[in-house]
């Protein structure tokens, strides 16, 4: 169905290959999985397997792309190859255009020359196969990041496409959602589509999966069966994250008062309750990851430890101040908090100046000092003077724990640290975690991951709902 | 959140108007408004787009709408105080009891005249504006600009353009907050702000044009600049239609009439 052979490609104004050398294939009904630490080449692999590149990017390209036996340079445009591949890009927000989810499905599916019966069918299939019935009225702003790669997904799959190629369909869900999104693959499967998949959740996936394809630095590592692949230890640790042997050397003081204490703490949006008498407390030097499903108030939480969000009710005490009152710069020297995208912060010129931002605006005396010492914790001073916006996704992130490393807050709060990266990726983070355990602060990590959150983390604390349900460390 | 200038579902009289309606009224409120500088005929054609608007049930987001119209009103009657200083004086903007620059600045019965015709402009175009966008379905505009053989590329620019407010508020509110809890504090005085401007707007535009590259992929992916196009669901002209356009014509005549042969407007 898809053929790479020996293709190479480098991006305009970039010397070095993307990817390099690629050779694979696809047959019908086969679901291949392609996975690699972040910058590897995955997405500009999809890219070249869609005809993308062939058709829309300048750059320097080698080898041949054949799709169902033609090569993708023969077919007419993208629109010409998009009735025989359907491509779902990672970034959700950008292929979203329409008013509401049933427009935007609409909109797709009448530009294919089907018939108005056909289209009405294809329209009311893919919303229930996707569970968006109930969202069909609702505009793409008023959805959660899930719920738009659902109806990315379902565009793709109402075009009824034989080939799909999948770029991180859910990375935004929680473990419910990748549940459901693997049941559907695996229906896709059986009904003959062929499936390039790119993802970070392969022990989910093995169910569905036939071949594995691992990348490095845009070359095929290793390729084949699952168990051909997982005997290469490398290749296994990108797959499958073993967090083994983190857990050691924590000490929390727990005989000390604790750092953070809620107690009833309640929080509403609109008409909307997010969190419903919450109490908690967290001692210094703990570990403690907040686990729950999207929407279940983890971020709602963690905003009231830095005072971006205010207590309705209830009291919030942080490091000896009131987070109900204290503004956000004061609650910055005792609170470091690290959002999901690290995209969100970036402005800098350089990564030291990106470093220096928080360091200056929290006059943290000897500047020069705490942002070397920053860089190297997180492993980027070799980098200092690259644009941040080069680095891959997994520097990215070790940046934004750079950023706010330097601003020596003695709590770190870390919403999803993990998110876009491969194991071995996700095991450096982690790693750096503890060490940062290690050296006195307290960790406060949210995740939607339970592996991650009962593997690492000294204590869990389950939400739902706005609520906390279990807690490991309670009463200890 | 007040969502700017967003489709609101509905089924009132403007939602039930085909676009082609919508726009001929849009084009006739405009002529009409921007050769007129008659303050009555002003405020009758303004009380006719907000009793429209009640009509359609759609007052709320519209007055939701007027602070804007407010704020910009205090702009444009600074800047023709300031232009027209000739004139029946009435007053000054710095008093006379000022020391020195006292009696500086005079304003004169033209300048009001002047700022009030502008602002009434002002409110009557974001109002007949606003009212068209938020009971527009943008596939239905696609479907109209389509027979009118306007290039698909014109329409989309102009969808996408509304579809992202809301988007990018979102995501500068997020910036914002990533920005705060980095000690991130707004600065003082004129060039303060300014300079306080980057660390939001650099992540915003940044992941924007990076957000571009995919927009325009999907668009051609998913065939929106071809012509080709199963027609299901489409609006046809209603019996509100043709009421709406032989009304609408007439009005137009009416108007041109009244600019080129009387002196009401």
């Amino acid at each position: 169905m898809i053929t790479l052979e020996s293709v190479s490609y480098a991006y305009p104004r970039t010397g070095r290959d993307a990817i390099s050398d690629i050779t694979l294939s696809l047959k019908r009904g086969e679901c291949v999985l392609v996975s690699g630490r972040s910058g590897s080449g995955k997405t500009t692999l999809c890219l070249a397997a869609a005809g993308i590149l062939e058709h829309e990017y300048g750059g320097r390209k080698s080898g041949s792309v054949a799709v169902n036996g033609k090569d993708v340079g023969d077919y007419r445009d993208l629109s010409d190859l998009s009735t025989s591949v359907g491509i779902l890009f990672d970034d959700p927000d950008s292929q979203l255009i329409f008013t509401t989810v049933e427009e935007e499905i609409l909109s797709a599916l009448e530009r294919r020359g089907f018939s108005p019966e056909e289209v009405e069918e294809r329209l009311s299939r893919v919303l229930a196969v996707t569970g968006l019935d109930g969202l069909k009225d609702r505009p793409p702003h008023a959805l959660s990041g899930g719920q738009k790669q659902r109806v990315v997904l379902a565009i793709t799959l109402a075009l009824g496409t034989d080939i799909l190629i999948l770029d991180e369909p859910t990375s935004e869900l929680d473990e419910k959602g990748t549940d459901s999104i693997v049941s559907l693959l695996k229906e896709l499967k059986a009904q003959g589509k062929t499936i390039l998949l790119v993802e970070q959740k392969y022990p989910r996936l093995a169910g569905v999966v036939d071949r594995l394809v691992i990348l490095e630095d845009g070359k095929i590592r290793t390729e084949g069966p699952a168990d051909r692949v997982l005997s290469d230890e490398t290749a296994r640790r990108t797959l499958i994250p073993d967090f083994s042997g983190i857990r050691v050397g924590n000490t929390p003081e727990k005989e000390n008062p604790p750092i953070i204490r809620t107690e009833g703490l309640s929080f509403r949006y609109g008409d909307e309750e997010a969190l419903s008498g919450i109490d908690l407390e967290i001692a210094p030097g703990e570990f403690v990851a907040i686990v729950g499903e999207n929407g279940s108030g983890k971020t709602t939480l963690i905003k009231h430890f830095i005072g971006l969000l205010r207590p309705e009710k209830g009291t919030v005490r942080v490091d000896g101040k009131d987070a109900a009152k204290a503004p956000v710069a004061e609650l910055a020297h005792s609170v470091g908090l690290v959002f999901q995208n690290p995209d969100h912060m970036f402005f800098a010129d350089s990564v030291f100046d990106e470093v220096a931002f928080g360091v200056d605006n929290l006059k943290i005396p000897d500047r020069e000092r705490a942002v070397i010492d920053a860089l190297s914790t997180v492993r980027l001073e070799h980098l200092r003077d690259l644009y941040p916006r080069w680095l891959s996704r997994g520097e990215r992130q070790r940046l934004a724990i750079g950023c706010i490393l330097a601003m020596k807050p003695p709590v770190l709060i870390l919403d999803e640290p993990t998110t876009g990266l491969d194991g071995e990726e996700s095991r450096e983070i982690i790693e750096l975690i503890k060490r940062l355990q290690g050296d006195g602060h307290t960790i406060i990590m949210v995740t939607h991951s339970r592996e991650i959150a009962e593997e690492c983390a000294d204590r869990v604390v389950r939400m739902e709902a706005g609520k906390i349900v279990s807690d490991s460390g309670a009463g200890a | 959140m007040g969502e700017i200038l967003q489709y609101i579902p509905g089924n009132g009289l403007f939602h039930r108007l085909h676009p082609a309606t919508k726009i001929l009224f849009i084009i006739v409120v405009s002529i009409a408004t921007i050769l007129s500088s008659s303050i009555p005929l002003l405020v009758a054609y303004l009380l006719l787009i907000l009793l429209l608007a009640l009509a359609g049930r759609l007052l709320k987001p519209v007055l939701q709408q007027m602070l804007l119209v407010g704020l910009m009103s205090i702009v444009l009657y600074l800047v023709t105080i300031l232009t027209v200083p000739r004139g029946t004086v009435i007053g000054y903007l710095v008093p006379g009891f000022v020391p020195f620059i006292g009696g500086s600045i005079p304003v004169t019965v033209e300048a009001l005249i002047v700022g009030t015709v502008l602002t009434l402009r002002f409110a009557i175009l974001i109002t007949a504006f606003q009212l068209f966008v938020i009971s527009t379905q943008p596939r239905d505009l696609v479907h109209t600009m389509e027979r009118a053989r306007i290039p698909a590329d014109y329409t989309l620019m102009f969808i996408i353009a509304l579809r992202f407010i809301p988007t990018l508020q979102i995501e500068g509110k997020r910036i914002h907050e990533a920005q705060l809890a980095r000690g991130y504090h707004p600065g003082e005085g004129f060039i303060g702000r300014i300079k306080s401007v980057a660390p939001v707007m650099i992540p915003l535009v940044s992941n924007s044009i990076g957000r571009a590259t995919l927009l325009g992929l999907t668009i051609d992916i998913r065939g929106y600049r071809s012509r080709t196009r199963t027609r299901l669901r489409e609006r046809t002209l209603g019996i509100m239609d043709r009421v709406a356009i032989p009304v609408m014509v007439v009005m137009g005549i009416a108007f041109a009439y009244a600019f080129f042969f009387t002196h009401w407007v």
